[in-house]
């Protein structure tokens, strides 16, 4: 569902009031650095747990490397989480639904690709069913190797995801994270999101919105249509 | 195999070569085969397989059927039917409920038709898609737009 | 139960609308992506206000086409890919490979290589029955409401479980240990005395786990839920604790021996009640019996190889002819097996069809029978008590 971006306003009228405020700079500051301490230390992670890594990432909260001592709560509802953790397989089938997950995290939202699978599709990359990477579909803030990747590297990667949330509140330009070398090798078959122009996600969406409760999964045959497009992009990024 | 099924097996299908390790059947004796086995005690449905075999006077396929015995020693027999180019069989699901899902599984990535299934739609992929996965046709890379 | 159910128990296609209220039913549809429901599942319910009249359920959602996969790989390629399926018990799914390609090409495995497959298997089941405690007790509980407390008790001795495991193979799980023939790893100094260390514990937590969750609600939630009759069970392909607990006295370990398994005897836990309380019974059961079953392996432990006279060093130098054979072996899950043709692409170095027969597909199909005139709050309870893992019903 693609927000129509000419129509939104993001500066309030008070703003324009405040600002000739005396002194005001000053509070608004330390609000908003207490804001950000606030957010970046209770980052709560909604587990999209499909496989083998969700496995690790219970044990992430586990008693040995506990995550709650970073403030990452794990919660079983999108609509409570700010960072959603890709822990495992994504395949063809479940991809629709991981996205519209997404759709239903509030602003502000972070993802965390976590295992070779969530990256890259690891070796089921080539496979008629494995969406290879989830950074084909939504764009990833934080990339964690391993398969699995153990609690430690989690919390190092919980580490460098509140960096970034801390830089972007200050509004310093972060450098976006680039797939992990182990997986550089490999030309992905999409190219990600971050990579090109909206239009693709914009069809995935679409065709995320036509699966219907009782019918099995996404038409196909309205996909091909809409995705003509897509696949022009496809064959242009392969050959690049 | 013990005598007295390699007995009661001889006398229902005098065509069958019992010394095999996976029995050989022709496609009419399947679901006799595995009623009789079930009345002889193999009543543990284990497992249903099947493979495309392309040849050069055109595909085969071949079907393969699990039972077991929960007893000690846990006897199993396993036989196969080899089927021709437009593969359907007839479904165990009434003497093994167990069969709907093991059916449905083969049907959907071998291809495979089983008659009177109650249920017979894919299982793993969505329903609309094409082409049957584990046939030796089938790329393993297929793209399936807009997803991969 | 209302007897107005039993038609839906007895047949899951029972049409729904000679149901009398036919016309008051709503749908509800829990998963793909569900806190409960282990992984990605779906599945719909057919409700009569709260009271389920039919089940309905979806699974391939995470389909990784494995079995296609492995059609272009060589044997020695293919351990790692074996682990993953079922990624709570991932010893025991590499050791089912192993022993179909040694039993196809009839390689002898030297024993104290299968000492250790069998110690090896035995702490795993000890970890997947772990980990299906906490889940159960979670699910019951929720997270919120307490149910968190048994799992970091559970964690706690998964996590040295893990310890235990990575000082043998260098990882947490997907170990890559076993390969045609053997081991790959032997046992490292002074490991017998730390899993020793371990069962000590492990015992003692057992009484912990007991005080945690034995109370009259965890009796009422369980009790009299999701009975599933022996005849049900076998019909469906149940194996494992899930048949145990529906009182039919049967185990591979003990049936038909593998590995190291004839020469410890094996003390089968059964259950009658049917239900899911007799499928807690029985888990809570086997993990004792595994630890005692360990301790006997530690006192036999024999020295020698870990792997065959002639180890298979080559990726292609494993080649199974064309033929075909179906075996087992006993998972934490139940019968984890593989139907295996040979014979395929490179002379016989990578199979012509192998399928996995997953022992959570089997329970799966059991939803549908089992839930009809259950609560809605009974669905988690159930499902919990079967312990599936998708990882392993879709492949
Ligand atoms: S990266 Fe490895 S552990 Fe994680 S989901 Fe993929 S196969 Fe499983």
């Amino acid at each position: 569902m693609a927000v129509d971006q000419t129509n939104l306003s993001y500066e309030h009228p008070l703003y324009a009031t405040m600002d000739k405020m005396p002194g005001i700079t000053v509070a608004t500051t330390t609000v908003d650095m207490l804001l950000t301490w606030g957010l970046k230390n209770s980052l709560w992670t909604f587990a999209m747990a499909t496989s083998c890594c969700g496995i690790e990432f219970m044990h992430a909260n586990g008693n040995r490397t506990d995550l709650d001592q970073m403030g990452s709560v794990p919660r079983p509802s999108p609509r409570h989480a700010d960072v959603m953790v890709m822990a495992g397989t994504i395949t063809v089938k479940m991809a629709p639904r991981i996205l519209r997950l997404w759709e239903q995290m509030p602003e502000p939202k972070w993802c965390i690709a976590m295992g070779s699978c969530a990256i890259s599709g690891d070796f089921y990359r080539d496979m008629y069913s494995v969406v290879p990477g989830i950074d084909t579909m939504i764009p990833v803030d934080v990339y964690i190797p391993g398969c699995p990747p153990n609690g430690d590297d989690l919390m190092a990667g919980l580490k460098r995801l509140q960096e970034k949330v801390e830089a972007q509140r200050a509004g310093r330009w972060v450098e976006p994270e680039g797939r992990p070398e182990t997986a550089k090798a490999i030309l992905p078959a999409l190219g990600r999101v971050i990579d090109r122009d909206g239009t693709q996600t914009e069809r995935q969406l679409r065709a995320c919105q036509s699966m219907g409760l009782d019918g099995n999964e996404h038409r196909q045959s309205d996909l091909v249509a809409k995705s003509a497009g897509l696949l022009s992009n496809l064959l242009k990024l392969k050959g690049r | 195999m013990d005598a007295t099924l390699r007995e009661a097996l001889a006398a229902r299908f005098p065509a069958v070569d019992l010394d095999q390790d996976v029995l050989l059947v022709p496609a009419a004796d399947h679901y006799p085969l595995a009623a009789l086995l079930k009345e002889q005690g193999y009543t543990l449905y284990v497992t249903v397989a099947a493979s495309h075999h392309p040849g050069p006077e055109g595909d085969a396929f071949e079907v393969a059927t699990v039972l077991r015995r929960p007893v000690r020693g846990a006897p199993s027999v396993a036989w196969r039917v080899v089927l021709g180019a437009d593969p359907h069989l007839q479904s165990l699901y009434p003497l093994f409920p167990g069969a709907d899902l093991q059916e449905r599984e083969q049907l959907d990535l071998v291809g495979v038709r089983f008659d009177g299934h109650p249920n017979p739609v894919r299982l793993m992929l969505s329903e609309d898609w094409v082409g049957h996965p584990l046939r030796k046709d089938y790329a393993p890379n297929m793209p399936h737009a807009p997803w991969r | 139960m209302d007897p107005i159910f039993q038609p839906f128990r007895d047949d899951p296609h029972y049409p729904l609308d000679r149901y009398e209220a036919a016309a008051d039913l709503m749908l509800l549809n829990m998963g793909p992506q569900h806190p409960s429901t282990h992984g990605v599942f779906r599945l719909k319910l057919v409700l009569d206000g709260e009271i389920i009249v039919k089940a309905v359920p979806y699974m391939g959602y995470l389909h990784r086409g494995v079995e296609k996969m492995v059609e272009g790989l060589t044997f020695a390629q293919m351990t790692p890919i074996f682990n993953k399926h079922d990624y709570v018990s991932p010893m025991t799914n590499e050791q089912a490979y192993a022993v179909a390609v040694e039993t196809a090409l009839g390689i002898e495995v030297p024993r104290r290589a299968r000492y250790i497959r069998t110690i090896l298997a035995e702490i795993q089941r000890i970890a997947s029955h772990l980990l299906w405690l906490s889940t159960f007790t979670l699910d019951m509980g929720g997270v919120i409401g307490g149910g968190a407390a048994m799992m970091m008790y559970n964690f706690r001795e998964r996590e040295d479980i893990f310890d235990l495991f990575e000082a043998v193979t260098g990882s947490r799980f997907h170990y890559n240990t076993h390969c045609i023939g053997g081991q790959r790893h032997d046992l490292p100094e002074g490991w017998v005395q730390r899993v020793r260390a371990f069962l000590d514990r492990q015992e003692r937590a057992f009484d912990e786990y007991l005080r945690l969750i034995r109370n009259d609600i965890f009796d009422l939630r369980t009790k009299g839920v999701g009975v599933m009759s022996a005849d049900l069970a076998l019909g469906l392909g149940i194996t494992g604790p899930n048949l145990r607990a529906s009182g039919v006295d049967f185990d591979m370990r003990r049936d038909a021996p593998f590995h190291a398994y004839d020469e410890v005897e094996v003390r089968v836990a059964v259950a009658q009640g049917c239900d899911a309380y007799a499928r807690y019974e029985v888990r809570m059961a086997e993990m004792r019996e595994s630890v005692r079953i360990l301790r006997l392996l530690l006192d036999q432990l024999p020295e020698g190889p870990i792997c065959g006279s002639k180890p298979v060093k080559m990726a292609n130098a494993v080649r199974v002819p064309d033929g075909r054979g179906y075996t087992a072996i006993e998972g934490p899950r139940g019968e984890i097996g593989t139907w295996l043709i040979g014979g395929g692409e490179d002379k016989g170095a990578k199979p012509f069809r192998l399928k996995i027969r997953p022992p959570s597909l089997h329970a799966m199909a059991a939803m549908s029978y089992l839930l009809p005139g259950h609560t809605v709050s009974d669905v988690v309870v159930v499902l919990g008590s079967l312990d599936p893992i998708m990882g392993e019903v879709d492949r």
